[in-house]
């Protein structure tokens, strides 16, 4: 068991203090571009995901899992579908709750 | 929605058959014998209790049966079973499935690499390592229930540490902790969670009380339409209602001239 790396979940609003630093999130993408794809966040912010998404089509909402590099932008490892159907402003709500007093359940 | 929000007596209702495989969560007692929800932190942190290795304590409640959320990983598939690490974001916890009679063909495409999977099993120590001996691997087809699990752990602490506190008086309402999962379902959670208080009289009740009170102070004889409360405190009348109902019960308030007009006592 390893609790060493853990993948801090973020919005658009969370993930300026979480620079330099593993995270996770889930975009609607908005337009995607060979090397990086424009999201939306699920708080209304736009984020650049940068690095190359997998061959298979991306579908509406898309989960990265990478280092968050600047305010807007994550250099992404990870890419997983999502669907196109996906409670954003519930996902929304989580990061808030797991940034926030629930913080020890998750780092 | 995927949230629970029907309580009665201490049980979760079963989560929508959206889910795929809804799983119940633990009883009401200290005791938890059911499925309890869990992160790889959460499990990180569990203490385990003395030399019987297999017992684990989450939040201080015993707990047997887990059930994570997360990504496969490094799978080792051998003739007796199935190795995976399982990666929630929060950490990476090693599983472990037996090759049986119930471990079908589709549950085995649900392992692989990169996929979301749900995995049910109990908490296992061996070698110094904590890790997870699975009965059931299910795939994640819709992936709400992976912002649903986060929030399944949530309501899991928060039910393990908020029953310690004393419950006053037979009100027929859910307890502080019950309202927080439907919280995120209404406009805000921070509202509804400060409308209730520790002492069993809700914050909402004293003010309909204060309310009432004050009219028949004001020498008002026939008491204070639910309507009137209503807009004097400015909250909705589904909630007026209910703290009548409630305040009745206790026998603080009584109905005067008609079903809508109550007075203090």
């Amino acid at each position: 068991m390893d609790t060493s790396n853990p993948a801090i979940l973020v919005n658009g609003n969370l993930l300026p203090t979480h620079v330099r630093k593993r995270v996770r999130t889930v975009i609607q993408v908005l337009n995607s571009d060979r090397g990086s794809v424009i999201g939306k966040s699920t708080d209304d912010q736009q984020l650049v995901i940068k690095g190359s998404p997998p061959s298979t089509p991306l579908t509406k909402f898309v989960e990265v899992i990478g280092i968050a590099d600047s305010d807007k932008s994550i250099q992404a490892e990870i890419w997983t579908n999502f669907g196109d159907n996906f409670d954003a402003s519930s996902f929304n709500q989580l990061c808030q709750l797991a940034n926030g007093e629930y913080q020890h359940l998750f780092l | 929605m995927f949230s629970s929000s029907q309580f009665d007596g201490g049980f979760m209702a079963s989560q929508s058959t959206q889910m795929g495989d809804g799983t119940p969560s633990a009883a009401k007692t200290r005791d938890s014998h059911g499925l309890v929800p869990a992160t790889v932190k959460m499990i990180s942190q569990a203490s385990q209790s003395g030399d019987e290795k297999s017992k684990f304590a989450i939040n201080g409640v015993d707990v047997t049966n887990v059930t994570v959320v997360g990504m496969v990983s490094d799978i080792v598939e051998k003739v007796t079973d199935m190795g995976f690490i399982i990666d929630d974001g929060t950490g990476r916890i090693g599983c472990k499935r037996w090759v049986s009679d119930g471990f079908d063909k589709m549950e085995a495409e649900a392992i692989q690499d990169g996929k979301y999977v749900r995995v049910n099993g109990h908490l296992n120590s061996y070698q110094g390592t904590t890790n997870l001996v699975a009965f059931s691997v299910r795939p994640v087809t819709n992936f709400d229930e992976v912002t649903f699990h986060h929030i399944d752990c949530i309501y899991s602490y928060l039910q393990n540490t908020k029953t310690k506190l004393p419950q006053k008086g037979e009100s027929s309402f859910s307890t502080p902790v019950k309202t927080e999962p439907n919280g995120f379902q209404t406009s805000s959670m921070d509202h509804l969670s400060k409308q209730y208080s520790i002492d069993g009289l809700k914050d909402c009740d004293q003010l309909v009380l204060e309310c009432l009170k004050q009219s028949s102070d004001m020498g008002q004889e026939k008491g204070m339409h639910v309507d009137e409360v209503c807009k004097h405190l400015k909250l909705p009348l589904e909630k007026i209602k209910e703290s009548v109902r409630s305040l009745e019960d206790e026998g603080l308030i009584y109905s005067t001239i008609d079903e809508f007009h109550y007075k203090a006592t």
